[in-house]
């Protein structure tokens, strides 16, 4: 079968599954008083939070999933991805001095209130910044001392978020809401303004690395190499690193930090679209999206008697073996 | 269609890479760069290519200073071999030769014809990650060769070191043709005995300096060889043919 075929229809499969699991997540149920699973179109009360938290499992999926094509193009490294570098941590310590500064029993009430975003952007850009200083050697940005000081900073900002955790407020809701926020969340009824936002993000994102595909095939060459094709790297650079961020601090608005999906999802759509970043990226997306929305409906179905599961649990269940089988079968080339 | 080297040093701290290298290679000649390990002849191309920054001096791309022109404007005039290619995606053969015409409008054409210049047409489908490394130093010389202009600027490093002698001798002529056609060509090399069969010219380097630059021949002189080299050498004259430096 000729590449360009089998590319257009790995793309094709891709897109049909994301609607396939889009719908099953809008029909399945479970009975709140037993473990019985449905699938029936929901009444039209229930039929809105259910969109609405396919939509918000739609961007976070999609956003995740650009961001770690992104962040592996540009560091030549098939580990990068937000979480890794520190992005997603650096996001949910925004998030958590946002609460912590903003504390009160209603804004506890909404999981996604609208202080996050901007705190998620702000701790995502920070930590970005703080990545790409300590990250370069003799004036280039060193793709290895990048991984290294990504890993370390996420370190840092996962135990200030446990030191925030911690000394913040003890009352029992308080502490649990945090608690299953920072293990990822679906919310049903996000602040409209931070979901119109992080969508926003996540159409734009995903347009600019379609129009950057080129750029970063050319990246995967050595520095020397890129830069004599023609490739202005350090330009290309800073404009990947900023909308990587960006597209990782909406989903961490919209749900927490979440692993894997970013490391997990290009690998996935690699082996059926190739590496070229035009079709990657928008095959990434659909990956990222199949598994958020897949995620979201898989939990309905389980019941361990202690409500439905952190999506974040899930995603890493999922996304941790099949990233070890990736690495295992050679499969996970960048 | 120029390229000048003038007053070019590079030092990191106390280390110094290159010391004032000033040399100026010619349109449609093949210049050899050669020296001991740790000479410069690396460092020095990718200064000219622009992935180091000299620490004074500049290089000149037809009269204008390199580090002021744009990747793309540098890229329509310079094509660049390394050593050892890295491409950190799983591109097909034919994927890789296409990223030379990333600055360049995109031409079927070119790269069919770089492909079959360096006899990669039958696996222009294969993983380029697949390959041997002497493919590999063929699939990068075709990327150079569908991105070089006619009157363009070579630069390879150690192009065909992995190659078998085949390959070898189809690449180097393949240099030759480029050269005769207008580009100027220029390898760095360490098998002396080829740069004597397919270059015009020589730049020896040795401490970070320029010892010596002209024509081949000129700059081969047996005793400076043995000074800078270590080892001594002897011409073995062939009549009508170009005589073999053999290092004794």
């Amino acid at each position: 079968m000729q590449p360009a075929l089998r590319r257009g229809l790995g793309l094709s499969a891709l897109g049909l599954l994301a609607i396939m699991v889009m719908w099953l997540r809008y029909l399945i149920d479970r009975d709140p008083h037993g473990a019985a699973v449905s699938l029936a179109p929901p009444p039209p009360g229930v039929a809105l939070f259910r969109l609405t938290a396919i939509a918000v499992a739609v961007i976070a999926g999609s956003s995740l999933a650009i961001s770690g094509v992104l962040l592996q193009a540009l560091l030549r490294n098939p580990l990068a991805s937000p979480f890794i570098l520190g992005i997603s941590a650096g996001a949910g310590l925004g998030v958590m001095i946002a609460i912590s500064l903003t504390y009160d029993a209603d804004a506890v009430a909404r999981p996604a209130s609208s202080s996050h975003g901007p705190a998620a952007l702000l701790g995502a850009l920070a930590v970005l910044g703080i990545v790409y200083l300590l990250g370069q050697r003799r004036g280039w940005l060193d793709p290895v001392s990048l991984v290294l000081v990504g890993v370390i900073v996420s370190a840092i900002c996962g135990a200030l978020i446990m030191l925030l955790h911690h000394l913040g407020p003890t009352t029992g809701l308080m502490q649990g809401k945090i608690t299953r926020w920072m293990m990822g969340r679906i919310p049903e009824y996000p602040e409209p303004i931070t979901l119109i936002a992080a969508g926003g993000l996540a159409v734009v994102g995903g347009a600019a690395g379609m129009v950057m595909g080129r750029a970063m095939d050319a990246a995967t060459l050595s520095d020397d190499e890129a830069r004599s094709v023609g490739l202005a790297l350090g330009r290309l650079r800073v404009g990947l690193f900023i909308l990587a961020g960006a597209l990782t601090a909406g989903a961490v608005a919209l749900c927490g930090p979440i692993g894997f999906v970013g490391l997990i999802a290009p690998h996935a759509a690699r082996l059926l679209v190739g590496p070229r970043h035009t079709l990657l990226v928008p095959a990434a997306a659909l990956v990222g999206i199949v598994i958020m929305v897949g995620a979201d409906a898989g939990r309905q179905a389980i019941e361990l008697g202690a409500g439905r599961l952190p999506i974040g649990v899930l995603t890493a269940l999922i996304g941790g073996p099949a990233f070890i089988w990736l690495l295992r079968t050679g499969r996970g080339q960048a | 269609m120029s390229l000048v080297v003038d007053q070019l040093s590079l030092h990191y701290g106390q280390l110094r890479a290159l010391e004032k290298i000033s040399v100026q290679a010619k349109a449609g000649r093949i210049t050899a760069l050669i020296g001991p390990n740790a000479a410069g002849k690396s460092t020095l191309l990718k200064c000219i290519v622009g992935g180091l920054r000299p620490t004074a001096g500049c290089v000149l791309i037809d009269d204008r200073p390199a580090h002021r022109l744009s990747a793309a404007t540098l890229a329509r005039r310079i094509a660049y071999v390394p050593q050892r290619s890295v491409v950190s995606a799983a591109f097909t053969v034919r994927e890789v030769v296409e990223l030379g015409r990333y600055a360049l409008p995109q031409s079927r054409a070119r790269v069919d014809d770089a492909l079959g210049r360096l006899d990669l047409i039958d696996v222009a489908d294969r993983p380029f990650p697949s390959l041997s490394v002497g493919q590999q130093q063929r699939v990068t010389l075709a990327r150079a060769v569908a991105q070089l202009s006619e009157d363009g600027h070579l630069l390879t490093d150690e192009p065909t070191s992995a190659m078998d002698l085949k390959h070898v001798r189809q690449s180097l002529q393949l240099l030759r043709r480029l050269a005769d056609g207008g580009a100027t060509v220029l390898i760095a090399i360490h098998d002396l005995a080829r740069a004597v069969m397919i270059s015009d010219e020589t730049w020896l380097l040795a401490g970070a300096r320029l010892v010596a630059a002209g024509e081949t021949r000129k700059v081969m002189d047996l005793k400076r060889l043995e000074s800078v080299f270590g080892v001594r050498f002897e011409w073995i004259e062939r009549p009508g043919k170009t005589p073999i430096l053999h290092a004794c």
